[in-house]
């Protein structure tokens, strides 16, 4: 489903010369479910920018659902997220200006559905998250997990292979991350694969494999949640 | 207090250089534009002889031709007949009465060598200085003997008299005209009432004239005339005598009345005459005689050209317009700030306190915007001026009173701009801007 | 495209979205009417005189000593100007078209002092004065030099010819201009007068007045103390004419002086100065608030595109393509703009029936209305160009940024 190889990221300034990921590599198979931790500026945004699409990386190679993405133009790139990826952010990022049903029909008016199958679509995923009968409401008007609820709609409004998540839950109370998670976890299970970055060792734990990144390279592949509950710690 | 808001606000304006820029651009180009439309038009309407206006009357009497109907049926002419000015100058009950029109002469210099050269003059009577509190430079007007004895006597401009005798006292000496000899009774000092009231008949905005000789005098000796005759009849026969006894009119007549009672007598003698005339044919229409104070006789000649007060009320849309952008422009700056205003409400401003603070900051914006604006005022009128030319150019100076209300207009325009900004920066809650996003 | 989203974002946003539309209403209506006045006076300007105006130059004769004879004087004038070398034609005349300064009468075609005549500017000439002015006999005939005679200024009695324009010709005869040769008309009431010929056009000496096409040529020198020659040159040599007879004539008689020498085409510029003053200060006006509208549309777009970084990051990492984002805000301007373009096609007719009211401006063009709509759309789609690149620019990543 994506495989990294040997991929590096280097931000120049005029002054410095920082490595955000050095010959990262990874393998996520088809219906995975891959939390990916660390310490802070150990390199986590980068890997999701990069894999999300969002940056360019220096060097290596980067392939998605058996196409490779490295050299896609900027264009290219926005198809790819449009279609194949679907995004959950920590600050859930719904536009305050529109109504749930407007938010969740961002991806699709770029998709180029019809109207028909919007409208079908749209009131599908916000009956999945539980927000149906509040499809004119502004986010503004909701609680956290109900705006993640939305945000989470929006991803999955496009069908998308691939969902990355950042920081699903950062923004909310642990009782709210928990029915988050649980939606989460569903998605995975009808094989939607998922990567999802957090700090939380105990979310991380929810997921079927861990990767541990410090200094912007892997440093422990292997599941093992006490492990890495002791190093988060 | 006022100072701590002015030092907050002079660092907020500091902060956003390039905004703050546009917003004091944006009101000085709508003060500009305004203000130079303003002059203009303040110029071509003001009082220009504020100290008694309103005890000057311009006299109209309705001696028209009762066929016209291209006119509005009972406007009477704007100027009276020969008879009808020596007659009300003879025996109307004016405190003081003045008739005058507007003529042309040859000068011929003392020095033959120099060639002759034509002034622009005025025929009127002894009242005429006092009257229009004409100042003199040296000497004065001259007094109602001389009028009945039609002495050859003339006052000059200063400007007329710098050129003949180098600005230096000249009474006694004198000028030659039209091939007769004028004794020097005064020089004006500098006079230049803006709008000309006494003839807006021959240009409302024209220079004064540079020499002024006895009415009788010129009717005496037959001087040209060159200001606007208007006639409804043709003179019964030939000649000046003719044309004295006729139906034109050509003369400008003012009476000075001091309070409603002298009005009302003038009236009454306008109205006993007129029905004397009618006993002889005379004022065939309806009983129709005016007596326009200073400031109603500019009104009804419409003395604000059409074109100035157009300009106007374009320029002041343009202002409307200048404000606009400049509302948004501060909407965009204050509601960048509501972090900074969310953290001030957090730690004790009432919203009072904030509001003042950024009225203040609107006002310097509104300050500054006014002096670039009274700058650009000055290079508009300059423009102007060049445009118009001579037409125009006794009318584009600003006095303290523009100045003023430029500054003034540009700070109150700033406020008003700045009110629904402020009100929309002032109500953010305290709380919600201190989390992130 | 994405025109609902985009209005209902707008619709929770108005504050932004109605000052620019606000802007660009006012805008339009002083636009649509600073055009109408300009094409009013423009209009105006671009009336023709009727007279050879490239060639024509006329200079004034001011007689004041008491020696000086008027009649003696004009005679030697015009007979010197006629035989100078590089002059087409001259004569002495009380007025010229443009001037400011004329003579008027009624001509009526019942004699009768209870009816209304038809107003007339009045030109005295003699059997020069079409050759010399360089107009064209439509009909009928010349004045010959018998016709000729002399005016005091109290004179009262006029001759018993003239020459009108076939404007004047339609002022008489609406029914039939034609039957104006050779009919007879009243002036001063009562006094016949015969047209023996029509001209083509010329204009009377007043360029605001209503009946300005309505001239009539009479055959008479005037004695007026001051008077005025009209000197036609050959194609060419107008420049080198003018200070030659300026200087014949001050030195041909010490009796008078001569003053205010002035070709027609500096008479027009100085009859129309004010009206193409004003076209030169609306241009102004126009182009400064162009600018003004659309530096508000710049600076209101590059804080609203500040404003929505993150959104914007947010779409592009949700699938927006460059385009896409600079097409949001362009389209989002076109919203605007259409709002404000219509709002200001109102307020712009009506300030033009208010000023129509007020001030007699006419009324302007409709298809001023749309083309205005159509610049102003333009002006709002290149201002909002650079905050729209801008916005275009901003990359996906911000999205995943948490401040």
């Amino acid at each position: 489903m994506l495989s990294m190889q040997d991929i590096s990221m280097v931000y120049r300034t005029d002054l410095v010369e920082t490595h955000a990921l050095r010959d990262f590599s990874l393998d996520v198979a088809e219906g995975d479910f891959v939390s990916v931790t660390g310490p802070s500026g150990s390199g986590k945004t980068t890997f999701l920018n990069i894999a999300g699409l969002l940056e360019q990386f220096t060097k290596g190679r980067y392939e998605l659902d058996g196409r490779d993405v490295s050299s896609l133009s900027d264009a290219q790139r926005s198809k790819v997220r449009n279609e194949k990826i679907g995004f959950i952010f920590q600050g859930f990022n719904l536009i305050p200006d529109l109504s749930l049903y407007d938010n969740v029909d961002v991806p699709l008016r770029y998709r180029g559905f019809s109207a028909a199958e919007r409208k079908r679509r749209i009131e599908h995923v916000l009956d999945l998250v539980g927000l149906g009968s509040r499809m004119k409401h502004l986010p503004s008007q909701l609680s956290g997990g109900q705006q993640q609820r939305v945000a989470i709609a929006r991803a999955l409004s496009g069908e998308p292979r691939f969902l990355l998540a950042d920081e699903p839950t950062g923004n909310l109370d642990s009782q709210m991350a928990l029915s988050v998670m649980e939606l989460i976890k569903q998605i995975n299970d009808q094989g939607t694969t998922i990567i999802m970055v957090t700090h939380d060792p105990a979310l991380a734990g929810m997921a079927s494999r861990n990767i541990h990144i410090r200094d912007g390279q892997v440093s422990d592949v292997e599941h093992d949640t006490q492990l890495v509950a002791a190093i988060a710690g | 207090m006022i100072f701590y808001y002015l030092k907050l606000g002079w660092l907020s304006i500091r902060r956003n250089p390039w905004l703050s820029a546009l917003m004091v651009a944006a009101i000085a180009v709508g003060i500009g534009a305004s203000m130079t439309t303003i002059t203009v038009n303040y110029m071509m309407g003001s009082n220009p002889i504020p100290s008694k206006s309103d005890q000057l009357f311009y006299v109209q009497l309705d001696t028209w031709d009762p066929n016209t109907v291209s006119d509005d049926p009972f406007e009477p002419p704007d100027q009276v007949t020969y008879n009808d000015a020596m007659a009300l100058m003879k025996s109307a009950p004016a405190y003081r009465q003045v008739a005058s029109n507007r003529s042309g002469l040859v000068l011929e210099p003392e020095n033959r060598d120099e060639t002759p050269f034509n002034v622009d003059a005025r025929n009127t009577f002894a009242d005429f200085f006092p009257m229009f509190e004409v100042p003199f430079l040296y000497g004065g007007g001259w007094d109602s003997n001389a009028d009945e004895g039609m002495e050859r006597v003339v006052v000059l401009s200063r400007e007329i008299n710098e050129r003949l005798f180098g600005g230096e006292n000249p009474v006694g000496r004198s000028v030659r005209m039209n091939g007769m000899d004028f004794r020097v009774v005064g020089v004006m000092d500098h006079w230049l009432p803006v709008p000309k009231f006494y003839d807006v008949t021959n240009g409302a905005f024209n220079d004064s004239e540079e020499v002024y000789i006895p009415f009788n005098v010129a009717i005496e000796y037959q001087l040209p005339r060159n200001g606007n005759t208007n006639c409804w009849k043709t003179p019964d026969g030939s000649g000046f005598e003719a044309f004295l006894n006729s139906e034109c009119v050509w003369i400008q007549f003012w009476a000075e009345l001091r309070n409603e009672q002298e009005k009302q007598d003038y009236m009454a003698f306008l109205a006993a005459y007129t029905e004397q005339q009618k006993l002889i044919g005379r004022f065939p229409r309806p009983l129709n005689n005016r007596l326009d104070s200073v400031m109603e006789w500019m009104e009804r000649e419409e003395v604000v050209a059409d074109d100035a007060q157009v300009m106007l009320g374009l320029s002041l849309l343009f202002l409307l317009v200048c404000l606009l952008n400049t509302i948004g422009l501060l909407l965009a700056k204050f509601i960048g700030k509501s972090g900074d205003i969310g953290l001030r409400r957090a730690l004790g401003a009432t919203r009072g306190t904030l509001f003042r603070q950024h009225m203040v900051e609107a006002g310097l914006i509104g300050l500054g915007g006014g002096i670039f604006g009274l700058g650009l005022a000055w290079l508009g009128l300059r423009g102007v001026e060049i445009l118009f030319g001579e037409f125009i150019e006794n009318l584009v100076t600003m006095d303290w009173l523009m100045v003023l209300t430029a500054i003034g207009l540009a700070i109150v325009s700033a406020l008003l701009a700045g009110l629904y900004p402020t009100w929309r920066a002032c109500s953010i809650a305290p709380a919600g801007q201190l989390k992130t996003q | 495209m994405e025109l609902g989203p985009i209005w209902r974002a707008m619709m929770r946003n108005k504050t932004g979205a109605i000052l620019i539309a606000l802007q660009i209403a006012v805008t339009m209506a002083i636009m649509v009417n600073a055009i109408s006045i300009m094409q009013e006076r423009s209009r105006m300007m671009a009336r023709p005189s009727g007279v050879d105006e490239a060639n024509i130059f006329y200079i004034s004769s001011v007689g004041f000593a008491e020696d000086f004879n008027e009649r003696v004087a004009i005679e030697e004038d015009l007979n010197m100007l006629r035989s100078l070398p590089g002059v087409v034609d001259a004569i002495q005349t009380n007025s010229v078209p443009l001037s400011d300064g004329g003579w008027s009468m009624g001509l009526q075609t019942e004699p009768g002092a209870e009816i209304q005549g038809t107003g007339v500017a009045i030109y005295f000439v003699d059997e020069h004065g079409m050759e010399t002015f360089g107009l064209e006999l439509l009909a009928g005939e010349d004045f010959s030099p018998g016709d000729v005679g002399w005016r005091e200024r109290s004179d009262t009695e006029w001759p018993d010819k003239g020459i009108i324009t076939r404007a004047m010709a339609e002022a008489l005869y609406p029914d039939d201009p034609d039957s104006a040769l050779g009919s007879t008309v009243y002036i001063n009431d009562d006094e016949p007068l015969t047209i023996t010929g029509i001209m083509k056009q010329m204009q009377a000496p007043w360029n605001g007045w209503s009946g300005v096409e309505r001239v009539m040529l009479v055959p008479q020198h005037t004695l007026f103390g001051a008077t005025r020659y009209v000197v036609r040159a050959e194609p060419g040599r107008r420049d080198e004419l003018m200070p030659q007879v300026e200087q014949i004539l001050a030195d041909s008689n010490k009796g008078r002086i001569v003053r205010n020498m002035r070709t027609m085409e500096e008479t027009r510029e100085r009859s129309y100065r004010s009206d193409g003053s004003m076209i030169k200060m609306l241009t102004f006006v126009i182009a400064l608030l162009t600018l003004v509208t659309a530096l508000g549309i710049v600076g209101l777009a590059s804080f609203s595109v500040s404003r929505r970084t993150k959104q914007i990051g947010t779409r592009r990492a949700l699938g927006a393509s460059r385009s896409a984002i600079l097409r949001y805000f362009m389209t989002e301007n076109l919203l605007i703009s259409i709002v404000g373009v219509l709002a200001g096609g109102a307020l712009a007719v009506g300030l033009n029936m208010w000023m129509v009211d007020a001030f007699d401006l006419t009324r302007l063009g409709w298809y001023l209305v749309p083309v205005a709509m159509v610049l102003l759309l333009l002006v709002g789609q290149i201002a909002v160009l650079g905050p729209a690149r801008r916005a275009a620019s901003v990359p996906p990543a911000v999205a995943t940024r948490t401040v």
